[in-house]
């Protein structure tokens, strides 16, 4: 099961956090953010994309500026989920086109929408690209015809 | 008017200082707080926005909570997407606002528009509760049977958050399975999948039903490896990995423990396992996932053997990602298959070379799961071949896992030895904390290698002074321990090791900078043994230890102090620097055993533990120090005797009689008489020595580096607490003066001739210990009747043994009741001299029927804190009701055939 699911850049900002857990306070999640990037943030390249963190697993990928990090229980498994985040990446450039850290924020609320279309409660719905992304679509053309 | 969402994004981007977003914060949400004070509807949503943004950013949010709710009871689409995104982000922790969302979503369940249904799904299934989950079920399950596999999908991802907060809902969505993994759509099957594995795993009887879906999901399976069953699902070449490696992983559920499924499921796993490549990732996970189905599952063994050969191969592969999980899962095999893992030792050995840590560390743990008996010493040598090129984190590691397999699989005490003197030089500081108690106990249990190793130490010392401080102090030790041995071999072998040799080196390295204050210790320890392990050096001695008396650390100038004037008193330097005795292996392997199942966790405790065994030691020392003073005082004597009960046997035993009873009531009644006060003195003091002790202890371990503590509780510790007992003596003695000066009445001769007396009485105690040690083992296991008085009998049984390593007696007290008349309320009470320690299990009952008709059970035990022989004598105050009438009477129990 998936913990949680982090996009940092690489000065260790968080730009899109989504947790499937409970029971965080914000100064807790603070720190746990800060810890984690901090880790992989130091990792070479060479390294292996797995960082055992307390009880978890993080999965942490890096591209361009952007660091996925995703954080799971001891049963997942961690080569499918670095698939998952290509996936997601490659969702996210489909729909950005070419994303970049700048549109995840200031398009945080469609971010958080096709992570919810791949992953609900810890485990991943959707993996194919043209389902994730139509229903943002059809939002996109409702708002251009009430504009 | 507060700000576009744009503007503060870019405003806190501009900020140069954590103070600066703060500011901007602040203010921000200042504005939003009044906007929704003002219910300003149009900027709610906005509001929102900037709110989730801000949350992200680690500020408080909670303001906007209920603002959240009203989003998403607005009819809009938009308002209502961004009510349940702040939903989901702001509100999640607070379940009573949550609560207060159910009505809404339920609304929206039911909407027509599949959009707005998706996002209260959506918003469930992160972080619906459990109150909210069991109100909304019907609803929930309705959904799942919907006719769009948007929503399907969905509903069953909630179903899923359901079944993992109501357990109990479970029975409702398990005949939904059939349908959702029959599906078309891969995003349904693949939930369909993560549905039956929850259900499995909430529910484990399911598992027999579900195991009917086996040949399906083997179809499926199939499907996906040969034709790439939809284009759309196509990731790199390789058919919907997800859902191939879900089915693969419900495929390893369903197997697990049974013949029949694992049987149906070969074929395909063979087929996923050998056909696959390692040079991309997805096919990596692919192949990972088939390998773990295949070594949980009823496979045989030739398939459990490509498992394996599979992990290899990704071991000698380039990617780092799938060596590290394939040691993962070599590590959780190595119980299972230890054969076939043996066999890829080269490889496993290989990896310990990687430049990636985690995947150094995994190795390490995976070379230890393979040591046996037969290998330990090729893949030890490959372990320390490691040592010098590891950072100090991981040396760490390496020298943790060198010592477990040295005690778990050791050849030899020779290749014991050898290798543990290779830890301490090559592991530098870096090492198990209990390194050197494990080579003093090797040592101390081989006296054929204690002129070996103290040669060895010597040469490497010899050779490069500046070694480590661990090395230092364990080869000052061994040399002083063994400094007589290694003169007087080295001389019959031509060696060319001299004492002054030694001494030259021991004075080269007190005075060198580079020694910290602990290793000096040490060293001067080694030194004053040295004076009586070889003699005509004392001068010499004295030389190098003079100046320390001076010395700015208090310990070390303590020591040099007491060390010194021990010359003068050479009766007692011998027996109190006499060679340490050999430990008891069961001891030190079972506190090992312990320390490795509780590792670092409690490793400080052990710490104090292993002190206390010291101190148990020295509280032996300090008592018979104590006697000298008393001596002089026969009124003393006789209790002191009686609180040591170590004199010879006839003596107290008469004693015992009046003395022991007058002592143990003394626990229960205060101290009235003189005599009394005075016991009570020598308690204090003896209290005040122990705690004295015990922070002496502490300050030295709490000193400078834990690593030395533990190895030096257990095995330098004792050398320590001789320290320390010679430092009491000392204590003592001028504490003796003292009162002499003000007595003016006893001469120094006669304090001396005392000391005599008392180590003559010493080796006495040790001849007379041993006969009664012979007799001990005859010890009598028959009831003794303590007690019989009102019908109410108490017996006792006693047998000797041990707990946690101390000589111990076990007791059954056993209480009847004979008469006609119930008795209640009943309590009892133990009391033993301060030597030994009682503990008194809670009773079996507090009433006691007539008649015989019953009886109360207590578990005694005595344990012995002392080093000492010791007759057993026990006070027992008895409390009861008969008749309402209250009974209080104490008994003393001092017939107990026991001396121990």
């Amino acid at each position: 099961m998936i913990k949680f699911i982090l996009i940092v850049n690489k000065l260790g900002q968080t730009r899109l956090a989504q947790y499937y857990t409970t029971g965080l306070s914000i100064n807790k999640r603070v720190a746990l953010e800060n810890e984690i990037t901090r880790r992989c943030l130091s990792r070479k390249d060479k390294e292996c994309s797995f960082l055992e963190f307390r009880d978890l697993k993080v999965i942490y990928r890096r591209y361009a500026s952007l660091f996925f990090l995703v954080g799971v229980d001891e049963e997942e498994n961690e080569l499918g989920i670095l698939e998952f985040i290509h996936c997601l990446v490659e969702t996210l450039d489909k729909y950005f086109e070419n994303v970049c850290e700048l549109d995840l924020m200031f398009n945080i609320d469609k971010a958080y929408m096709i992570l919810d279309e791949m992953a609900l409660n810890g485990n991943i719905i959707e993996t194919n690209k043209k389902n994730i992304i139509a229903p943002l679509h059809i939002i996109d053309q409702v708002s251009k015809k009430l504009k | 008017m507060s700000m576009q969402v744009r503007d503060l994004i870019k405003a806190v981007r501009g900020c140069k200082t954590q103070q600066k977003i703060r500011e901007v914060i602040t203010r921000e949400s200042a504005l939003i707080r009044n906007s929704f004070r003002k219910e300003d509807k149009i900027n709610r949503p906005r509001n929102i926005y900037k709110l989730i943004y801000i949350h992200m950013l680690g500020f408080p949010s909670e303001f906007g909570q209920l603002e959240c709710l009203k989003l998403i009871a607005s009819p809009s689409y938009i308002g209502k997407r961004i009510g349940y995104l702040g939903l989901s982000i702001l509100v999640k922790e607070n379940q009573e606002v949550l609560f207060m969302s159910t009505n809404i979503i339920r609304n929206d369940l039911s909407s027509e528009d599949r959009y707005i249904v998706g996002l209260a799904l959506a918003a469930l299934g992160n972080i619906g509760s459990s109150e909210m989950l069991r109100d909304l079920a019907p609803e929930i399950e309705k959904l799942m049977e919907s006719e769009s596999s948007y929503l399907k999908k969905k509903a069953t991802l909630v179903a899923i958050r359901t079944i993992r907060l109501v357990p109990e809902s479970v029975d409702r969505f398990i005949g939904k399975v059939r349908t959702l993994i029959g599906e078309k759509n891969h995003g349904v099957v693949l939930t369909g999948l993560q549905l039956v594995l929850s259900i499995v795993k909430t529910e484990p009887e399911t598992i027999v039903k579900f195991r009917k879906l086996v040949p399906g999901l083997v179809r499926m399976l199939k499907s996906l490896i040969n034709s790439g069953y939809s284009s759309e699902y196509d990731f790199r070449g390789t058919a919907d990995p997800f859902l191939q490696y879900n089915i693969l992983r419900l495929l390893r559920y369903l197997g697990e423990g049974s013949k029949k499924s694992s049987k149906l499921m070969a074929d395909i796993l063979t087929q996923v396992g050998t056909s696959g490549g390692i040079t991309k990732n997805v096919e990596i996970a692919i192949l990972y996932e088939a390998v773990l189905t295949i070594l949980s599952i009823e496979s045989d063994s030739k398939l459990r053997v490509t498992a394996i050969n599979t992990l290899s191969r990704f071991l000698s592969g380039r990617h780092n990602n799938s060596k590290y999980v394939a040691l993962n899962t070599l590590l959780k095999a190595v119980n299972t298959e230890p054969k076939s893992l043996k066999r890829h030792r080269k490889v496993i050995v290989e990896c310990l070379k990687d430049q990636d840590i985690s995947i150094r560390r995994r190795a390490l743990d995976l070379v230890f799961g393979i040591m046996d008996k037969q290998n330990v010493e090729s893949l030890t040598q490959e372990l320390l071949d490691c040592l010098p090129k590891a950072e100090n984190e991981f040396r760490y590691d390496i020298t943790a896992k060198i010592c477990t397999a040295i005690e778990k699989f050791p050849p030899n005490d020779k290749w014991q030895i050898d290798t543990l003197i290779k830890v301490l030089t090559i592991g530098g500081q870096y090492i198990r904390d209990d390194v050197s108690s494990m080579m003093t106990s090797v040592i101390g249990r081989n006296p054929d290698l204690q002129y070996y190793t103290s040669k060895k130490l010597f040469n490497i010392l010899l050779n490069d002074r500046y070694r480590n401080q661990t090395f230092l102090q364990v080869s000052s030790w061994v040399i002083g321990e063994y400094g007589d041995i290694l003169m007087q071999k080295s001389e019959k072998d031509g060696e060319l090791i001299t004492t002054t040799q030694a001494l030259d080196l021991f004075q080269i390295l007190l005075e060198s900078s580079r020694t910290t204050d602990g290793t000096k210790y040490y060293i001067l320890t080694a030194l004053i043994k040295f004076s009586t392990r070889i003699e005509g050096h004392d001068e010499l001695i004295k030389k190098i230890i003079k100046p320390y008396r001076e010395h700015v650390n208090v310990e070390l100038q303590q020591r040099a102090c007491e060390f010194f004037l021990l010359f003068d008193y050479s009766e007692i330097r011998d027996p109190i620097l006499d060679r340490m005795p050999v430990f008891v292996e069961k001891e030190i392997e079972l506190e090992i055993e312990e320390e490795i199942s509780e590792n670092n966790n409690k490793g400080m405790n052990y710490n104090l533990q292993e002190n206390t065994h010291t101190i148990q030691n020295q509280i032996n020392n300090i008592q018979n120090i104590q006697n000298i003073p008393n001596v002089q005082n026969t009124q003393n004597t006789e209790m002191n005797e009686l609180l040591m009960l170590n004199t010879d046997t006839k003596k107290t035993q008469t004693q015992n009689k009046q003395d022991s009873l007058n002592f143990l009531k003394e626990i229960f009644n205060g101290s009235s008489s003189s005599n009394t006060n005075n016991m009570n003195n020598m308690n204090n003091n003896m209290n005040n020595n122990m705690n004295n002790n015990m922070n002496n202890n502490m300050n030295n371990n709490g000193g400078q580096d834990l690593g030395l503590d533990l190895g030096l509780g257990l095995g330098l510790g004792l050398g320590l607490g001789m320290n320390n007992q010679s430092q009491r003596q000392n204590q003592n003695k001028m504490q003796m003066q003292k009162q002499q000066n003000q007595n003016q009445t006893i001469n120094q001769n006669k304090n001396q001739n005392q000391n005599q007396r008392q180590v003559q009485n010493q080796s006495q105690n040790k001849s007379q210990n041993q006969n009664q040690n012979q007799n001990q083992s005859k010890v009598q296991n028959q009831p003794i009747i303590v007690y019989e008085k009102n019908g109410m009998k108490i017996e006792m049984n006693f047998k000797v043994g041990n707990i946690r390593g101390a000589p111990a007696v076990m007791s059954i007290i056993k209480t009847t009741n004979s008469s006609p008349l119930l008795i209640s309320n009943y309590l009892l009470q133990v009391a033993v001299p301060k030597t030994l320690k009682a503990q008194l299990s809670q009773p079996s009952g507090q009433n006691i029927p007539p008649n015989g008709n019953g009886s109360i059970n207590q578990q005694l035990q005595i344990i012995k804190m002392v080093n000492q022989k010791t007759q057993l004598a026990i006070l027992l105050r008895i409390n009861y009701v008969i008749n309402g009438q209250k009974i209080v009477e104490n008994k003393e129990v001092s017939n107990i055939p026991i001396i121990f």
